[in-house]
């Protein structure tokens, strides 16, 4: 089902996002533990915290669009990919996604490190919902533009930072979906791989595909993307066309604060 | 314009609607055989050796019990150690599915974070690991029955409703403990408690009719009593399980399964920001 299945006209709408929020509860505690619960008992010191990750975000991506997201740490960028990617449920608001979504995001393969590269790619690719043949299909070509060679059999707890990342963007960018989100995988590996990885985005864009992609390499934004959103603290402040909206974005980063922003905190 | 192919809204508290459910799971179930087979390849159970640890060290905790059952009783006989050793091998089915269920939620961490998928296959798979580990002790188990030159009688064939039980019983446990985990982390770390506490009150070094009239109410708190015994009554002694504890132990794993599935079902959609 990730592979594109039907063709899709450009300017349709591929992503409708419609007064999105998205409240939720985390424990403090990294590791929330029964130990940790029972000392704080008698104290009454709160485990668990309220998030507002995303409020009322309006937000349309149409065919043969290409979306930056931008947004300091904390945003909601990463929320607002999730929410997408049918990941977490919305709290308030509709999503309706008119296509097979990539929700292989940076770190999607990997996620058991005792095992192999290979293995994960197959496991996370079937936990995504798509047949052994699919995979099957694919892996040559993954792992070619991984250029992992070898490595590729090696448990995945051996691969260094790099490799990790060039792993999981060759997966999700070999995956042909109809819309594609790629989260912060821009901005690893080195400078070959980099190069390699944006061309491949370049390659990608075409009329009957959505590309999502969030990252805080403005460079490159403002070369690959036709369209970019910005958030900050949950709310989307900015949309519209690259230049000026990462233009904003960079010097609200200098100033500290903006009008906009400063509106109803 | 075409209908959206996916629509996401706030759900209430609840079950997720369990036909979409049941049809995202099943469409998956090449993920649950895929991942249960890398994970005995990485733990070596693809092997000869790593084959002949899974039976070797059932056998040796077995004969283990049996020099303890020896020098504290004084006394024992053949169908005793038949008895210690099928009723070991069952237990072990369950506490594996407890041991490896556990942690299949929170290991599978980078997972549930990046890909949206019904999250009771992690649970379910760690059970279908621990029934292919069971299956080669089962076959040890004949083999030893046969030397020990106790009959064989049709009525061994209830082993197989027996099985299934705890199956269930394991599936449930499995599932509930794997969510428990993610809220609190340190369950992980008083299991094995938990289990070595399940196998001395479970009917294993002793046999269910030996235990002390007293002592009689343990059985009621433990799933695990009346459907050890039944295995035993069936698999070592030839006999027909009683139907009340046939009953019993159904009851307890159809309760623990349904409770167990609806607090992970309810709960899993909140699993991504509790990781």
């Amino acid at each position: 089902m990730l592979s594109a299945s039907n063709t899709h006209k450009t300017n349709e709408i591929a992503v409708s996002v419609r007064n999105l929020g998205l409240t939720y509860t985390t424990a403090i505690d990294r590791r929330p533990t029964l130990k940790a619960r029972a000392k704080a008992l008698g104290r009454g010191s709160k485990q668990t915290r309220v998030i507002r990750a995303l409020d009322q975000v309006n937000l349309d991506v149409e065919y043969g669009q290409v979306l930056g997201v931008i947004g300091t740490n904390g945003a909601g960028k990463s929320s607002l990919m999730r929410v997408i990617a049918g990941i977490l449920p919305p709290t308030q608001g509709r999503v309706e996604v008119y296509g097979s979504v990539s929700t292989l995001l940076a770190l999607g393969v990997g996620f058991n490190p005792s095992m192999s590269g290979r293995d994960n790619v197959y496991l996370g690719g079937l936990a995504a919902g798509m047949s052994r043949d699919e995979i099957d299909s694919h892996f040559e070509e993954i792992a070619d533009f991984s250029e992992l060679e070898d490595a590729i059999d090696a448990p995945m707890r051996t691969y260094s930072s790099g490799m990790f990342a060039r792993l999981a963007f060759s997966v999700a960018a070999t995956v042909r979906p109809d819309i594609l989100i790629v989260d912060e995988a821009l901005s690893t590996g080195d400078a070959k791989f980099k190069e390699k990885s944006l061309n491949r985005i370049k390659e990608l864009r075409s009329d009957d595909r959505a590309l999502i992609l969030v990252s805080h390499a403005m460079a490159t934004l403002r070369d690959v993307c036709n369209d970019v959103a910005w958030l900050h603290k949950g709310k989307l402040i900015q949309r519209g066309e690259p230049n000026k909206t990462i233009d904003a974005y960079q010097e609200f980063l200098q100033v500290g604060k903006s009008a906009a922003i400063d509106e109803d905190v | 314009m075409s209908n959206p192919l996916q629509v996401y809204e706030p759900f209430r508290a609840g079950l997720p609607p369990l036909g979409r459910y049941w049809k995202s799971l099943w469409s998956r179930r090449t993920f649950v055989a895929e991942y249960s087979r890398s994970e005995l390849r990485e733990q070596h159970f693809d092997s000869v050796f790593g084959q002949m640890w899974l039976v070797l060290n059932p056998l040796l905790l077995s004969g283990v019990y049996f020099f303890l059952i020896i020098i504290i009783s004084g006394s024992s006989d053949k169908t005793r150690y038949a008895h210690l050793t099928a009723a070991l091998f069952l237990f072990y089915l369950v506490a594996n599915s407890l041991t490896g269920g556990v942690k299949s939620v929170t290991a599978g961490q980078r997972l549930i974070l990046n890909t949206a998928f019904p999250r009771i296959m992690l649970p379910l798979s760690a059970v279908v690991i621990a029934i292919f580990k069971f299956l080669p002790t089962m076959a040890v188990f004949l083999v030893m029955r046969t030397i020990l030159g106790l009959p064989f009688d049709v009525e061994m064939l209830w082993a197989i409703p027996v099985l299934l039980i705890a199956i269930l019983l394991a599936l449930g446990l499995a599932i509930a403990i794997s969510c428990v985990n993610v809220y609190f982390r340190d369950i992980a770390s008083f299991l094995p408690y938990l289990t070595r506490t399940l196998l001395y009150l479970s009917p294993i070094l002793y046999e269910a009719v030996d235990l002390k009239p007293k002592l009689k109410t343990i059985e009621l708190f433990n799933p695990l009593f009346p459907l050890l015994d039944s295995w035993s009554r069936a698999l070592v002694h030839g006999q027909v399980p009683l139907m009340s504890n046939l009953l019993i132990s159904l009851a307890w794993a159809v309760g623990i399964f349904i409770i167990g599935t609806y607090f992970f079902l309810s709960r899993e959609r909140e699993f991504a920001v509790r990781l």
